[in-house]
């Protein structure tokens, strides 16, 4: 058995060499994306990778960036912290110097590991939301608007659309920390805007939710809010709209794309709000020259017609945010990147839009998080139509749970 | 030829009653003993600390197990439950200012308490049944971490380990940690093949093969049964707690799952029922073969020999792993301890054909 285990690995290793040397002459930055491809995120990582890769593609077929070209480590966790555990030293050994998991079990065990190594970890739209703040988590990047971000900017849609005093609210949430996460900021909300709030857990992975929603229905809520992700979205939504809720009234966490819909019907769904941290649809320059540089050439890292739905634009946002990152770092600190310069490079992000694709963002070294806005959009039957503009909304409440769970952190809890 | 068992004497009791009669076993021993006390030389801290370490924790988790289940026969769907109370026993006392030492001994008494508690269904049910009964151990403690904040640590549900060492040594540093699993795994399986040896383990495995048959040989089902689930609770709590504090260094919620469960269970089986080499083979290759296979494929694929798209890709190494596990089964049913057994008995009379047993 051992000697089966060295020879195997020694295989591996000849493939990794014979890998790194074949692309040691051009000094690439290499980005590790250790994600979970075939376990509980495969309702978001497929499109979500290949829209990242095609977007370096797009990024190195323009030449890269001062004349660096980026390389992506692309290795399957399964989920598994003790897989994304081996997975990131291999890739650290390899020379990665950004890491994104797209796994809360993964990101969380690997936290201290990456503060600790001085690598930067981008936790996009996931991941957790005390984070944002960058004096205590030096190399953990949220980079667009975390949960408790998403739940305001939903708040105050419904505010702005008919007013939040007196009325009766549900969170109706897959039964996880991370279906929890935005209950501190809307229990605040509602006692300063004096509205009605209940939440609702269902078990996870949320195949079946219908008793949890009868109660919804008995609470008789004016909107509600559903916080869950993959499998049991369609479920939340075909259950709310079963128990006499109006599709219009049903506000969704940045999970539910075009897979859902088309799952629960694209008529029946029709009217449905989410929150939304990047733009759908091809229509912004990025994506454009993706369309023409990757996709017409056949450089695509998967099936076409994924590209310019939701998850595909949220992965390419990440890396145009670490390209631009690694651009700042290479003008102000210089070649090669390590893993310091690259933070210090996101630090100096500043108005980034990238080019419309989403809200600008500005990251500091006190705001990993980068300002948290997002929009709302609303789902017309073939497409996500925004009906809200850019923005943040009651930042201060954010603030006060992030520098809750920052001290606590600091503290080692 | 090899192990020269002819002319091997036992004149002495305690010679006969070894735990490896024979000299050449003997010297496989030492020689992988020597190998596992001079990894962290050998060995880069990438696959000492992501591969060494994890597998000697495994093994100690499987072990454990598989006193249970091997030995007295009584299935357990839910023992990344007991690891689980284990975890997060050790860390909260850990935190509240416990010597380490200490810490461990009350996890494994915490865990040993409330899994012997969930193993007195055992006395009425058995079988599936009893599977049914773990399993729902399995939910309630993961339920329990889940909804209670001061367990699981409040929002993020994530609880760091403090700085601790182990006798007066700091668990800082990779090597010392490795040392501990090492030590712990080691101590386990030597427990482990020497309970096989006791009254107590004759009388579990009694229970095992036909409880009233036991029962009548004046073996009292209820006390061994409830022991064998608070001994193996108790080294399991011990492992979950050395699971936090040398592997993970944080624990959340999703590393006691129920796929963590099931993939312990794989592992005894994997590994075969009841056997301490099966043990480490069993963890080692539910733990270490998707991550090699994993990279493998990749490396195919990076250096051009495998060109497929990239969700095949990351499926490939699924498709081959379970492919790898029927295979093994088919092949022999009994588990890789049984195929290490048949390559034993094979060199043990060769040149010539057939052992006896």
């Amino acid at each position: 058995m051992k000697w089966i285990i060295q020879h195997l690995f020694a295989v591996t290793l000849v493939g990794a060499a014979s890998f790194g040397v074949a692309s040691a002459q051009e000094q690439p930055i290499k980005f590790g994306l250790l994600q979970d491809f075939t376990a509980v995120y495969t309702f978001v990582s497929g499109e979500y990778n290949q829209g990242q890769r095609d977007y370096l593609t797009l990024i190195n077929q323009e030449g890269g960036v001062e004349g660096h070209k980026f390389e992506a480590i692309v290795r399957d966790t399964g989920n598994q912290p003790q897989r994304g555990i081996e997975a990131y030293n291999r890739a650290k050994e390899e020379g990665a110097i950004l890491f994104d998991f797209l796994s809360t079990p993964v990101s969380r065990a690997l936290v201290d590991s990456v503060l600790k190594d001085k690598v930067v970890m981008i936790t996009p739209v996931h991941g957790r939301g005390d984070a944002s703040d960058g004096e205590v988590f030096h190399y953990v990047f949220p980079t667009m608007a975390t949960y408790w971000s998403q739940a305001t900017v939903l708040a105050k849609y419904i505010e702005d659309h008919g007013g939040l005093e007196g009325k009766r609210i549900a969170l109706v949430h897959i039964d996880s920390p991370f279906g929890r996460e935005p209950l501190p900021v809307l229990q605040d909300l509602a006692a300063e805007k004096k509205f009605e709030l209940k939440a609702f857990g269902y078990p996870s992975p949320g195949n079946e939710q219908s008793a949890v929603w009868s109660e919804v229905r008995r609470f008789r809520p004016d909107s509600v809010l559903i916080w869950g992700a993959g499998g049991g979205q369609p479920v939340s939504v075909r259950e709310a709209i079963r128990n006499g809720i109006p599709a219009e009234n049903i506000f969704s966490v940045v999970w539910l794309a075009e897979t859902d819909a088309k799952n629960v019907g694209a008529d029946i769904m029709k009217g449905v709000k989410r929150f939304e941290a990047v733009s759908t649809g091809t229509d912004t320059p990025i994506l454009q020259r993706i369309k023409a540089k990757v996709i017409e050439p056949g450089l695509g890292a998967g099936d076409a017609t994924h590209v310019g739905t939701s998850y595909y634009n949220i992965g390419v946002a990440t890396m145009a945010v670490a390209v631009e990152a690694a651009r700042n770092a290479l003008k102000s600190e210089g070649a090669p990147l390590t893993g310091e310069k690259l933070k210090a490079g996101f630090e100096q992000i500043k108005d980034f839009s990238a080019e419309g694709l989403m809200p600008a963002i500005t990251i500091t070294a006190k705001d990993h998080q980068g300002g948290g806005a997002g929009r709302v959009s609303q789902w017309n039957g073939q497409a996500w139509e925004p009906v809200s503009d850019w923005g943040s909304a009651y930042q201060e409440l954010v603030q006060k749970e992030i520098t809750k769970g920052s001290q606590a952190f600091k503290e080692g809890k | 030829m090899f192990y020269r068992i002819a002319g091997v004497y036992h004149t002495r009791y305690d010679k006969a009653r070894a735990l490896w009669p024979v000299p050449a076993d003997r010297w496989q021993i030492t020689v992988v003993v020597i190998f596992a006390l001079a990894a962290p030389f050998l060995l880069s801290d990438l696959y000492l600390g992501s591969y060494a370490l994890p597998w000697l924790i495994w093994s100690a988790a499987t072990l454990s197990l598989t006193l249970l289940m091997g030995l007295a026969g009584q299935l357990h769907f839910g023992f990344a439950a007991v690891m689980a109370i284990g975890a997060y026993t050790s860390i909260h006392l850990a935190r509240f200012g416990v010597p380490f030492e200490f810490a461990l001994l009350g996890a494994g008494i915490a865990s040993a308490a409330i899994g012997a508690l969930f193993g007195a269904a055992a006395l009425r049910v058995k079988g599936l049944y009893l599977v049914m009964a773990t399993l729902a151990m399995q939910y309630l403690v993961d339920w329990v971490i889940n909804n209670v904040p001061a367990i699981s640590g409040g929002a993020q549900a994530t609880l760091r380990t403090p700085p601790s060492s182990f006798l007066l040594i700091s668990l800082e540093s990779l090597e010392v940690r490795y040392y501990l699993a090492l030590a712990w795994a080691v101590l386990l399986a030597i427990f482990f093949m020497n309970v096989k040896r006791t009254s107590f383990g004759r009388a579990l495995v009694a229970i095992r093969d036909k409880d009233f048959a036991a029962a009548v040989i004046g073996i009292d089902p209820f006390r061994y049964k409830l022991l064998a689930f608070f001994t193996s609770s108790f080294v399991g709590g011990v492992t979950g707690a050395l699971l936090a504090f040398c592997y993970y260094r944080a624990v959340t919620p999703e590393q006691f799952g129920f796929n963590v469960s099931i993939q312990l269970v794989a592992m005894v089986l994997v590994g075969g029922l009841g056997s301490i080499i099966g043990g480490f083979l069993g963890a080692g290759f539910v733990l270490l073969i998707p991550i090699i296979l994993t990279n493998l494929v990749s490396g195919l694929a990076a250096s051009g020999f495998l060109t497929v798209s990239s969700n095949l890709l990351a499926h490939l190494p699924l498709m081959i792993y379970g492919a790898l596990i029927i295979g093994f089964l088919v092949f022999e049913p009994l588990g890789l301890a049984k195929i290490y057994d048949n390559i034993r008995k094979y060199f043990l009379v060769w040149p010539f054909r057939h052992s006896r047993s």
